[in-house]
């Protein structure tokens, strides 16, 4: 019968305020903030804070001095692998993803998938176009060459 | 007999099979998550844009040239300087944001307050930081949005924002890089705006849970899920930031 007293209780949340039973209090709660596990936690989120700001002075440093001299598209692969792996950290420990359910993580960053195909396309859009307005005025100044040779 | 029904009625629930969330997030956080994912489609398709129409271009100005000042400096040459700072500042509060939803978790209302006070400040200074960029740049090119757009506007009142590589053809083209210069600072101003108005609208939420945790409402509700959700629009801002840092500043 006790397993259908507590199943009860959670039937009650359930039905009333179902973030008492996600917010992780019932867990947490009675280890108290100063606990071991309280503890690691806290190391954890400096830790990222650490790399974060490693990463960030990184960035700045390569773009202050070195990105001019380099070849574009490694400068753009340096600054967007970097700044992936910021948001990474950052939706992973600090928005807490990393710790919710498989099925949770997936369904959020599925739609997000959709960025790739976007910036490929617009992108490519765009250079086409710079492409295309280039021709014509080239074209368009032999024509006017031509004109005033004859 | 009575041992085999408590065996057989203690099943592990079916994750699906109702009574419980198969995400195990209550029904406000998950909504929260597909705000904050609808959002990112937004500022997603404003830099896009940006980005279509960098590409679109035959030059562009350089931030390196373009955000060089820092307040008190006069006219040093420090690129990157204070947009470091603004960086640091926002991922600081980050943070106190995250230390304050972590102490939620724990029930400890001091803790809560105390991170979310720090939140806040963080919140404002980097407001602060904004306002005097925005304002420079008002100084610099005479408004915000739809500057140069006269085609008898002087080259040299926006020669000095394209690198030296790419002054030769500035000269040559002097309409293309005009266009260039008002497309800049439109996309400039509509996006860190819109930033900037997401981390009004935090710091007014973070006001308003902070009042509500120390009055003790979350306390009596058993929970601090608020903060929580709180945090996740703000640790938002903060990788809208990244990428916003990443397209205007150092791409």
């Amino acid at each position: 019968m006790s397993t259908h007293s507590q199943e009860h209780s959670i039937q009650h949340y359930y039905e009333g305020d179902q973030s008492k039973l996600y917010s992780g209090i019932i867990n947490h709660a009675h280890h108290g903030v100063n606990s071991e596990e309280s503890k690691n936690q806290v190391k954890r989120i400096w830790k990222i804070f650490w790399i974060l700001l490693v990463i960030t002075v990184a960035e700045v440093i390569m773009g202050m001095f070195f990105s001019h001299q380099l070849p574009k598209p490694l400068v753009a692969f340096f600054f967007l692998g970097l700044t992936l792996l910021k948001a990474g950290y950052i939706v992973a420990i600090f928005m807490h993803l990393g710790d919710e359910f498989k099925g949770f993580i997936i369904t959020v960053l599925i739609p997000l998938f959709l960025f790739i195909w976007f910036i490929i396309a617009f992108l490519a859009d765009g250079g086409f176009w710079l492409r295309m307005n280039n021709e014509s005025q080239a074209r368009h100044n032999s024509a006017v060459q031509e004109v005033s040779h004859e | 007999m009575s041992q085999t029904t408590v065996v057989t009625a203690a099943p592990e629930p079916k994750l699906w099979g109702g009574g419980r969330s198969p995400f195990n997030v209550s029904y406000g956080k998950m909504m929260t998550w597909f705000f904050l994912l609808s959002d990112a489609l937004t500022f997603g398709a404003f830099l896009i844009s940006y980005g279509t129409t960098r590409f679109f271009s035959a030059v562009w100005p350089d931030a390196n040239q373009v955000f060089k000042s820092f307040p008190g400096l006069g006219e040093h040459n420090v690129p990157l300087l204070f947009v470091s700072l603004m960086t640091f500042i926002l991922i600081m509060s980050s943070v106190t944001m995250v230390l304050a939803v972590h102490a939620g978790h724990y029930g400890d209302k001091k803790n809560v307050a105390k991170w979310l006070l720090w939140t806040i400040i963080g919140g404002i200074c980097f407001l602060s930081c904004q306002a005097w960029e925005w304002t420079h740049l008002h100084g610099e090119l005479g408004g915000l949005w739809g500057s140069f757009t006269d085609p008898n506007t002087p080259l040299d009142q926006f020669q000095h924002f394209f690198s030296h590589k790419s002054q030769a053809f500035v000269e040559a083209n002097p309409l293309v890089a005009m266009q260039s210069t008002h497309e800049f600072f439109n996309y400039f101003f509509t996006i860190t705006g819109f930033h900037g108005g997401h981390v009004t609208s935090g710091v007014i939420f973070n006001i308003l849970i902070l009042v509500n945790t120390v009055n003790g409402v979350y306390e009596r509700r058993g929970h601090y899920e608020m903060v929580e959700k709180i945090g996740l629009y703000w640790h938002f801002v903060d990788l809208v930031w990244v990428f916003v840092f990443t397209c205007f500043y150092l791409l």
